[in-house]
């Protein structure tokens, strides 16, 4: 999109009564949402493989959250080489106390990892305190969207809860999709098992939050139209139902009647399940509208 | 001390005086205005009327902008409540651009210039004092201030409707206009404490 093009399109937001967010979805910004994408499935994927004591899946853990994840939120920022300072304000800011749980995460990882460490008690506090920054990865992307006040939509308590239930279900199939690879040393079945139920729960938590957009106002209304009937609604449905939540489910439930060798299933499964998480973050973030800047109740009673 | 401002919209007739004379004086790119002027119509054909609401950065007394950055870039002046951004301390990750429900907050992203042909003289030494990647907005013109101006577009809003001075002052013209004229904030629901208020445009 030309300089020209972009200016237009700040104009016409302008003067939109519900004027859409870009600079969290458009152009660069949409590397934020890249960012979120695999800081949270990493940090699920720590936890599950933690869990099952899956020694691929903590090396892809590191790498989706330290890696793609650092490299597209440092992509992401106007002034990358001043990334530092966003530690400085863990007590105000969400984003301040993401940027420390990634680092807290990425040096418990490297002990728990490590192999002259893995064992006694270092190994120990370094498991317990990547077990705590994975938990704090996941709960901090939710809130950075949730503190802003100006996007109705976003601002609501089931968006980190969505956000915890959306990277422990990516986790979860990232790790389905090394297994479908040849990654071995994983319980696959008890991993499919709890997934399924992730995965239900995620739809209801998708379908509640669309409950309470559509009851919290014009603004998140408007974005609630805007994700099942306006422009975002062919990313939402082929993304977020179908992708996320109708072929997973139906997968799993109905796999065996397709004949498909089961590591090819898990896969399939995994990868749709993937899809589904980038695209239920990427519509959410699309969606937010700004609450109108007038028709508020001073202009209306006094110009109406 | 709390700097504030009032604007009459029954004086303003949306010539944008404010939004160059705010243009001339901070030199902005194109695509940023610190100050705009936002149109709304409203009734139908022949009984249609037309509103001018002069739109900036309201210096909130509770800026969800300086609860949500990272960095402390964006800050509030506790002597007069000033809301500015230390560019050299932002690192443009845009959380306070999504907090501002004014739209008062601008990135800038890249190097635009006015006609496409690249930057010109006058441009070149405007655009000097402007960083990329970082966020911008109006800062009450800090620089007019400490000279003993008003903001400029205050200074050049040729219907007077603009009127700036300090809130917390009960004897001040913005005060008393506040008071007896019915003055209103934009969206006060979200709980940001505006310090540009509105008076009604019938009264």
């Amino acid at each position: 999109m030309s300089s020209i093009d972009r200016l237009d399109l700040r104009r016409h937001d302008l003067g939109q009564v519900y004027r859409p967010q870009r600079d969290w979805i458009d152009g660069r910004g949409l590397l934020i949402v890249v960012a979120h994408f695999f800081s949270g499935i990493g940090a699920g994927a720590w936890l599950w493989s933690t869990l099952y004591d899956f020694r691929i899946g903590q090396w892809l853990s590191v790498a989706c959250v330290l890696g793609l994840s650092g490299v597209a939120h440092l992509a992401f920022l106007g002034r990358w080489d001043r990334f530092w300072r966003m530690l400085r304000r863990p007590h105000r800011s969400w984003i301040s106390r993401g940027i420390w749980a990634i680092g807290v995460f990425g040096l418990a990882a490297c002990g728990v990892l490590w192999p002259a460490a893995r064992s006694g008690p270092v190994g120990g506090f370094a498991l317990g305190l990547s077990v705590a920054a994975a938990c704090a990865i996941l709960l901090y992307e939710g809130f950075v969207y949730a503190a802003s006040r100006a996007i109705p939509f976003w601002r609501t308590r089931l968006l980190p809860a969505l956000y915890i239930a959306y990277g422990l279900r990516g986790g979860a199939a990232l790790l389905l999709v090394t297994a479908a690879l040849g990654g071995d040393g994983f319980d696959v079945a008890s991993v499919e098992a709890v997934k399924l139920w992730v995965v239900a729960s995620t739809a209801v938590l998708v379908l509640l939050y669309l409950v309470a957009g559509s009851r919290a106002g014009g603004a998140a209304r408007e974005s609630v139209s805007q994700l099942v009937a306006g422009r975002i609604s062919p990313s939402f449905y082929g993304g977020t139902v179908l992708a996320g939540i109708v072929l997973p489910i139906g997968l799993t439930l109905g796999g065996d009647a397709l004949a498909l060798p089961e590591l090819v299933l898990l896969g399939a499964i995994g990868i749709a399940s993937l899809l589904g998480d980038f695209y239920v973050k990427y519509c959410i973030v699309k969606a937010g509208v700004y609450v109108p800047l007038v028709g508020s109740a001073g202009v209306q009673r006094s110009g109406s | 001390m709390r700097l504030g401002m009032v604007i009459d919209l029954k004086r303003c007739i949306g010539c944008y005086g404010c939004q160059i004379a705010c243009k001339a004086e901070n030199g902005t790119r194109p695509g940023t205005t610190y100050a705009r002027v936002v149109k709304r119509e409203w009734g139908e054909y022949p009984n249609v009327k037309r509103l001018s609401i002069p739109v900036l950065c309201m210096h909130c007394g509770e800026p969800p902008c300086v609860d949500v950055c990272p960095t402390g870039a964006s800050q509030k002046r506790e002597c007069d409540g000033i809301v500015f951004v230390e560019t050299d301390v932002c690192v443009g990750c845009r959380a306070c651009v999504m907090a501002c429900p004014y739209g008062a907050r601008y990135f800038q992203d890249e190097s635009r210039d006015y006609f496409g042909t690249g930057e010109n003289a006058y441009e070149e030494c405007v655009y000097a004092a402007h960083q990329s990647g970082v966020v911008e907005k109006c800062d009450f013109c800090r620089a007019r201030l400490e000279q003993g101006l008003e903001p400029a577009c205050s200074a050049n809003c040729m219907c007077k409707a603009r009127i700036f001075g300090d809130l917390e002052d009960p004897n001040s013209e913005v005060s008393r206009l506040i008071r007896e004229e019915g003055g209103f904030q934009l969206n006060p629901e979200l709980g940001t404490d505006p310090s540009v208020w509105y008076l009604p445009p019938e009264r």
